[in-house]
């Protein structure tokens, strides 16, 4: 029993990373901006495919590199083009539109590569388990919640101590006062947005090795992104890593027991956090007008 | 023009405007065949853009970003299926019953979503339609998960000497939707021609001032919301009737993201509007989907394209071409 | 009794102190006009009495009651309207369509679904009052949005008396206007005091309008309570003369 609870939390914190990853780009762009990104899966699909097709030539490594800084900059000439114009005007427009990108990203990717489900292989070395006794943690899986980890600490550090870091975190306290001390805020949308995409684009290449590669395969992970910022706390980044992490564990631990709701307890945790604490566990108040 | 003159010109055109609406729709079955169109097409056009108008209710005219809207949509099209599958054979009952559980349900958790604002609520409102989605997919002993709900049909309508067969006869049902359909957008307009439709209309145009009128905001948001609930669970109850069929997909953010289209791009800040857009929307999704496999990119497209160049949408921009 | 009581009231943001121990007694019928350098706290005065944030320390009292508890739209409804800095105003809807609205939920209407004949036209009669108080019958049908800045202000106050108020605030009511506007407005708030017994307190920053309209003035500076007085004492007031000559705003 033990064992098996052991399994299926470790289980949980493998998949609450991937959770974490896909919501703290979300968050990203969400709290500079205040653009809910409908497209976030769709540019997971992209960063997964992208690596698919550049593997033949530079090889996994090569294309876990390169695939999320090409997602990123498709990312960024969408911002540029797209997204930008929307700033000034009622959110409900910049919604629609990252709505409508969902769409034709999902139909492009259909297109481009075919409706099919596509294999993406990983190297040999990343395959093996880790110890007999604890066979179900390949050494992918515990790549990937290195990658999660590294990738993610190195944005908070980047967030912390560099002057672009400052300037993002101060930009969602208060846009115009950075405005007014002379940031380019346009700019910095669009480099915060570009971040954010980078994410998706990692873990759309981290997904692939693990679950190949299919046009929908954004989808199922949109909403749980949705939901690590709705218990984590709007505003917060910190909350959003958390909430990540809480409700795959949380999916895990209810894998024990209770098999069949392990995909419902999130919606259960969502529904418990609006009710007793709105903000979230660390939300901010007033962030949510 | 003088302004008295000019403004009882502008009622006149306006309320012939109406009459030629209300004129065209019931006489549909009769002038669609003429254009390729089919009774049915007309009926979801109606359901639909029924849908799009109780979005609009909350969206354009109280300005609050509801994205989650078909849960309310699902649970009338479920609640009428069920009350046809294991309760009582009778189809005015089961639009009834759909509509109370979209409605009841909708004013119970609206009251806890509308604390919040702008995307927050946005997102809040997809997470909720997604849960209902969830359980309609999982819970498949009851609602028949991924395949559906399936094993009723809509009843005739008896009225002891005669009977209307609302099955076989699509002009009859399309008859018996737009009498609803007539109803609801009735209610609607008297609603929102009221002293409480201005202050849904004073909490769309600026928030603040609204609160500093006395109005309590929270209030009035979650009453409108309510109501828009409720218009919703009709149209997903006729919906139902329409396809004598009920899947997990009505509850999903992707019809409501189709429902907000319909309204943006017919027009969100006006009253018909949105009818204008089921009406385009359904029309070009009919055709392209014939004509190509890639409807899907061609509405992502033109959603781009709305947003980007023609936010007001149709009726929106004659509306202001008259005005200028 | 007084109408507006202000009992050592402070606010602190964080580690900001933006009013510091301030204390006002408003009498009924009174014209109070709050004055001060820029960053007095003059309005964040105004969003305390108003509602719409909590002080941090001291109470404030309508009409002898304790507000503490009462949100922004249950303080309109025990008898304060304000206008802002910024105009507020409903800037799609006609001058008529903005009053009504106050006026109606002024009427208790503001739930209800339907207006019989008699109530509507009760309404109506009430909303054209109101324009006529504030000279705005001529714009009556115009858009708000569309109007010159000192009509939509004019506009503002109107949907403030809609609410039939006994304490208005009224926040920089001439900010931004020229001299004919600064004089209506002037006029508008004269009226207003004499013919509706209403009492207001004012903040501006134009003495001209101050000197003409107050029958006493509180001066704010950096937060804090500096004088109070009628408007003779205040201009032979030395620590005032010091606050406004010393700061470069």
């Amino acid at each position: 029993m033990l064992e098996l609870t052991f399994f299926n939390v470790t289980n949980g914190l493998i998949i609450g990373a991937f959770y974490a990853l896909m919501a703290i780009g979300l968050s990203l762009i969400l709290n500079l901006s205040g653009v809910i990104n409908f497209a976030h899966g769709g540019f997971l699909v992209i960063g997964g495919y992208l690596a698919f097709t550049l593997r033949p030539y530079i090889g996994f490594w090569g294309a876990l590199l390169v695939a999320p800084f090409l997602t990123a900059i498709i990312g960024f000439v969408v911002e540029r083009l797209l997204i930008r114009r929307l700033y000034g005007r009622d959110p409900l427009y910049s919604l629609l539109l990252t709505f409508g990108l969902a769409f034709i990203i999902e139909d492009g990717t259909r297109q481009i590569w075919g409706a099919n489900g596509l294999p993406f292989s990983v190297p040999e070395a990343l395959m093996s388990p880790l110890s007999t006794q604890f066979f179900f943690i390949t050494g992918y899986r515990m790549f990937m919640v290195a990658m999660v980890a590294i990738v993610v600490g190195v944005l908070f550090v980047l967030l912390r101590y560099t002057r672009i870091g400052v300037r993002i975190r101060a930009g969602t306290l208060d846009l115009e006062t950075v405005a007014a001390l002379g940031v380019n805020v346009r700019a910095l949308r669009s480099l915060n947005f570009a971040v954010g995409i980078f994410l998706a684009g990692l873990a759309g290449v981290l997904a692939a090795g693990q679950i190949g590669l299919e046009p929908t395969m954004g989808d199922s992970l949109l909403m749980p992104s949705f939901i690590a910022i709705i218990v984590g706390g709007v505003g917060s980044l910190t909350g959003t890593l958390l909430g990540g992490l809480l409700i795959g564990v949380a999916s895990g631990l209810t894998a024990v027991v209770f098999p069949s709701a392990s995909e419902a307890i999130i919606y259960v945790m969502m529904a418990i956090v609006l009710l007793v604490r709105p903000r979230g566990l660390l939300g901010e108040e007033g962030m949510m007008s | 023009m003088k302004p008295e003159l000019q403004k009882q010109t502008k009622q006149w055109v306006r309320a012939a405007g109406v009459a030629a609406i209300w004129a065209a729709l019931i006489s549909a079955p009769f002038w669609m065949p003429l254009f390729g169109g089919y009774t049915a097409l007309g009926t979801r056009v109606l359901v639909l853009g029924l849908a799009a108008m109780s979005v609009n209710f909350l969206l354009g005219f109280t300005g609050v970003l509801s994205f989650g809207h078909a849960a309310w949509f699902g649970l009338g099209a479920y609640g009428a299926g069920f009350v046809l599958k294991w309760a009582v054979l009778s189809t005015p009952v089961a639009v009834i019953a759909g509509t109370l559980l979209g409605g009841i349900a909708g004013a119970l958790l609206g009251a806890l979503l509308v604390r919040r604002r702008g995307v927050y609520f946005a997102m809040v409102t997809i997470a909720f339609g997604q849960v209902f989605y969830y359980i309609a997919f999982q819970w498949s002993s009851v609602t028949g998960g991924d395949d559906g709900l399936r094993g009723f049909e809509r009843q005739p309508l008896d009225f002891g000497a005669f009977s209307l067969d609302l099955l076989h006869n699509d002009v009859y049902f399309f008859y018996f939707a737009l009498f609803c359909f007539a109803v609801a957008v009735t209610l609607m307009a008297l609603i929102l021609r009221s002293p409480f439709g201005r202050t849904m209309i004073a909490i769309r145009e600026n928030e603040r001032r609204a609160r500093f009128l006395g109005i309590p905001i929270e209030f009035h948001i979650w009453a409108a919301f309510s109501l828009s609930c409720f218009f919703m669970a009709l149209a997903g109850a006729l919906y139902a009737l329409l396809n004598n069929f009920a899947d997990p997909r009505v509850f999903h953010y992707s019809l409501s993201g189709d429902f907000v289209i319909m309204a943006v791009m017919g027009g969100m800040r006006t009253f018909w509007g949105p009818l204008l857009g089921a009406i385009v929307f359904v029309v070009l999704q009919d055709y392209i989907s014939s004509v190509t496999v890639n409807w899907m990119s061609f509405i992502g497209i033109l959603i781009v394209l709305i947003v980007l160049f023609f936010p007001r949408g149709i009726l929106g921009l004659i509306e202001q071409r008259r005005a200028a | 009794m007084s109408t507006l009581e202000v009992k050592n009231v402070t606010k602190r943001f964080g580690s900001l102190v933006a009013v510091r121990d301030v204390s006002m007694t408003v009498a009924k019928g009174e014209l109070r006009a709050v004055i001060g350098p820029n960053g007095a706290g003059k309005t964040t005065f105004f969003n305390l009495v108003s509602g719409f944030f909590a002080p941090t320390a001291g109470s404030i009292l309508f009409e002898g009651r304790d507000v503490a508890a009462f949100t922004p739209q249950e303080r309109v409804g025990l008898g304060m309207a304000r206008t802002f800095q910024i105009t507020e105003i409903f800037p799609e809807l006609t001058v008529f369509e903005n009053v009504r609205i106050a006026t109606e939920v002024a009427a208790g209407y503001r739930l209800r679904p339907w207006l019989s004949r008699a109530d509507t036209a009760e309404v109506r009669h009430r909303v054209e009052e109101t324009l006529a108080l504030a000279a705005l019958s001529s714009k009556a049908n115009r858009l708000v949005g569309e109007l010159a800045h000192g009509d939509q202000r004019a506009a503002e106050i109107a949907m403030a008396l809609a609410l039939k108020p006994r304490l208005l605030l009224l926040d920089e009511p001439t900010a931004g206007m020229g001299d004919q506007e600064t004089y209506e407005i002037t006029q508008l708030v004269r009226r207003l005091h004499k013919d509706g017994n209403l009492t207001i307190v004012l903040i501006e920053h134009d003495m001209r309008v101050v000197f003409h309209l107050a029958d006493r003035i509180t001066v704010l500076d950096q937060g804090s309570f500096l004088a109070e007085g009628t408007p003779q004492e205040i201009a032979t007031n030395e620590a005032v003369q010091t606050a406004y000559l010393g700061k470069a705003a």
